[in-house]
């Protein structure tokens, strides 16, 4: 008869090993959980959090962090808020930028400002506004961008054009543009997505709120600034690059990802896009063997340049979780965006360090030397003037109101004239914003 | 007179009760909170639901971007459905008369179905980039025209249209091939024996014996049009371009997922699942009652 056996060795190492885990169930109580729910698919974001996450729980055995991926920002927030309502919060939620007064709204959030006393002088200023509602901390800064000017070098140089200095007016580069066309008869001058995101950031530029009351700050909002002269500026400088033949895009909207694919196989001398995208575009440089400049982005001519506004997405604190649950959520929050960590963020992806010690720190280590192309970044949010129009706006419809807000990108990229455009434009978001906070019921 | 199979009342209430309980679970009760909501505006984010009876109703049907959003869908299914089960029938018999490497020439035509509809799409929008796809590269050397594909609205319509029957072509023709293969060999030879070719053998015998096929895939067709082609859009096109009181693409079912899902309005988007809901068991009733009967079972 041939019966398995356990041998005796492998019988001692399994009850040693029984009989270590009683102890140690016994020995430490259970661990505190804290779910901290990402969007972070990728290999390279998510690695980050996890080995993080990993560090965190090494150092405060009492604590256990588990990352979750819940698909895009959206579902993200839908679903924390879904698991709070049936009484299971997750303790730590990544909310993007433009969700901060759904979020706020949902009352099932915590201001992060609330758990404990902290010093957040080390934050950014321009970065932290963002996420401060009613003079409160509401939620820590974690993956923060704004968008730049990428360029080709070599294709400028063979347009002919001084390579030295990028074009940082809308004026400057529509007259690069008309060279460019004259001289390179296969590529366009410049690419982006038609986003939303970009109006919003060049409204901050020119000091005007995207909505009133302080950009929904001061009290909620209740109209938009869509037909303003800051507005029509920026829809004019659309129509000019179109009609002279200077842009180019794929046509869908909000199409970031197809912007980028022009400009890495050189069909375009320019891209505006996030600095987050910096890593991917010095690669596709690098593989392509061009050279990449970095500039500010582009503004309107005779406007001061009164800085971006800081995107991204931060960390929240649910409610109705065990105020030591909370405690760790945001012990583990401030070690994730600590000095080292924040530094090695923006390394890795092209995100911002926020805090100012990241920053200096990076400075001594020469990575922002003046040649380095992330140097110009930093000098866009460093230079950023605290103002209710960089602290980006605050309104509960601005989902929608992005898609509105690209429609009428698009409509003026089919030839419809701005001002009919605006004037359209403004009257759908205003409806949004009212439709909301009539939800409200306010 | 019927016998019944089972004694007793209760016993085949048991048997079916799994099945029951499934489906009230997964479709039943959703269902009926589908429809609660819909008489509400609600958002999901701030938990407000407020009474508003018809009004989510009234809006939409008065919104000249929703009718114009439901006379596109129409149009599209339409589109989807006819010209997809034309293309699979004629591939279908064509890879039937085909003797040596049959099998290949299945394999290839039932392989599209196999990718994932996001997949399908990426694919789709590498090809056809204006700027840098596949596409435009060669008609640009060949034919020197660079057409934009995804801002054109009659274009974009097109290849929303192209992708999503292309996608579902071997889904039809698996099918297809399927009944082609169980045909009654002694009615198809009796046929030739008569002097039946061509047009005369398709229209007389062919299709008349594949109808109860055709039936089913018209039916199966027309709600993946409706709902599963979203990933299609979604992708390629996001709803745009923007084209009269819309965008050229934004079909009901998009819709639905920006208003209801996306910008959290859930009542709003629960309302025009009814009226989908509605849409769809009108078109099915209607193709039961008038093309049902043309349909040959055979004997």
């Amino acid at each position: 008869m041939n019966r398995p056996t356990l041998n005796r060795p492998t019988l001692n190492r399994l009850t040693l090993a029984l009989a270590l885990s009683c102890y140690a169930s016994s020995a430490l109580a259970e661990p505190l959980t804290v779910e901290f729910w990402h969007i972070f698919g990728d290999a390279k974001r998510k690695g980050f959090i996890d080995q993080k996450a990993a560090e965190f729980n090494a150092k405060n055995p009492d604590i256990k962090v588990v990352p979750v991926v819940k698909g895009n920002y959206s579902e993200n927030l839908q679903a924390a808020i879904l698991a709070s309502r049936q009484g299971q919060p997750p303790a730590l939620v990544q909310v993007f930028d433009v969700g901060t007064q759904l979020a706020a709204d949902s009352g099932v959030f915590q201001p992060v400002g609330n758990v404990e006393k902290t010093d957040y002088g080390d934050y950014l200023k321009p970065v932290l506004d963002y996420y401060t509602l009613q003079g409160k901390i509401n939620s820590l800064p974690f993956n923060s961008s704004s968008p730049v000017l990428y360029a080709n070098r070599d294709l400028i140089k063979k347009a002919g054009l001084n390579d030295g200095a990028l074009p940082a007016t809308y004026g400057a580069l529509l007259r690069s543009c008309a060279k460019i066309k004259a001289a390179l008869p296969d590529a366009k001058c410049i690419t982006f997505g038609a986003s939303s995101w970009f109006v919003e950031q060049w409204m901050a530029e020119q000091g005007t709120t995207l909505v009133n009351n302080g950009n929904g700050r001061a009290a909620r909002a209740t109209e938009s600034n869509l037909d303003s002269p800051a507005a029509k500026n920026i829809f004019s400088f659309i129509k000019k690059l179109n009609d002279g033949g200077f842009y180019s895009f794929t046509g869908k909207l909000d199409d970031g990802a197809g912007s980028a694919a022009i400009f890495t196989a050189q069909k375009s001398v320019f891209l505006i896009s996030s600095t987050a995208d910096l890593g991917n575009q010095l690669d596709a440089a690098k593989q392509g063997s061009y050279r990449l400049g970095v500039g500010l982005l582009p503004i309107q001519d005779g406007s001061a340049r009164n800085g971006v506004v800081i995107g991204g997405a931060s960390l929240w604190i649910a409610k109705g979780i065990p105020d030591n649950v909370a405690d760790a959520a945001r012990t583990f929050a401030l070690f994730m965006t600590n000095t080292a960590n924040m530094k090695e963020w923006h390394k890795l992806t092209g995100y911002y360090p926020v805090r100012k010690s990241s920053v200096s720190e990076l400075r001594k280590e020469g990575w922002l030397d003046s040649a380095a192309p992330q140097t110009v970044a930093f000098r866009q949010l460093l230079n950023t003037k605290a103002s209710p129009a960089t602290a980006g706006a605050l309104f509960g419809g601005l989902l929608p109101a992005r898609q509105i807000i690209q429609e009428g990108l698009q409509k003026v990229l089919q030839g419809q004239d701005v001002d009919s455009v605006t004037r359209d434009t403004k009257a759908q978001v205003d409806k949004v914003i009212s439709d909301y906070n009539k939800s409200l019921g306010k | 007179m019927d016998t019944p199979v089972f004694k007793g009342r209760l016993f085949p209430w048991l048997l079916l009760l799994p099945s029951l309980m499934v489906l009230a679970v997964f479709l039943y009760y959703p269902a009926v909170q589908t429809l609660r909501l819909s008489a509400t505006a609600s958002n999901l984010i701030t938990g407000n639901a407020r009474f508003v009876g018809w009004e989510n109703f009234t809006d939409l049907l008065r919104d000249p971007s929703y009718v114009q959003s439901a006379a596109l869908t129409l149009l599209f299914c339409a589109l989807v459905v006819s010209l997809g089960l034309l293309v699979s029938l004629s591939l279908a018999l064509l890879a039937s008369s085909v003797r040596r490497g049959a099998r290949w020439y299945r394999l290839a035509l039932i392989y599209p179905y196999a990718l994932s509809p996001a997949i399908a799409a990426t694919l789709w929008l590498f090809l056809f980039n204006p700027e840098v796809g596949m596409v435009n590269t060669v008609l640009g050397d060949l034919l020197g025209i660079r057409p934009r594909w995804l801002d054109t609205p009659g274009l974009a319509f097109g290849l929303v249209v192209m992708a999503a029957v292309w996608k579902n072509v071997g889904y039809n023709v698996a099918f297809y091939i399927a009944a082609i293969q169980n045909l009654p060999k002694d009615v198809l030879e009796a046929a030739r024996i008569d002097g039946a070719w061509g047009s005369r053998m398709f229209w007389r015998i062919l299709f008349p014996l594949l109808s109860p096929m055709t039936f089913f895939l018209v039916f199966a067709n027309l709600t993946y049009a409706l709902f599963e082609s979203f990933a299609l859009v979604d992708i390629l096109t996001k709803g745009g371009p923007v084209m009269g009181s819309g965008g050229a693409t934004r079909f009901l079912m998009f819709r639905l997922y920006t208003d209801g899902i996306e910008n959290y309005k859930t009542g709003f988007g629960a309302a025009q699942a009814v009226l989908m809901f509605l849409g769809v068991a009108l078109i099915t009733l209607a193709q039961f009652r008038f093309a049902g009967r043309r349909v040959q079972y055979g004997a």
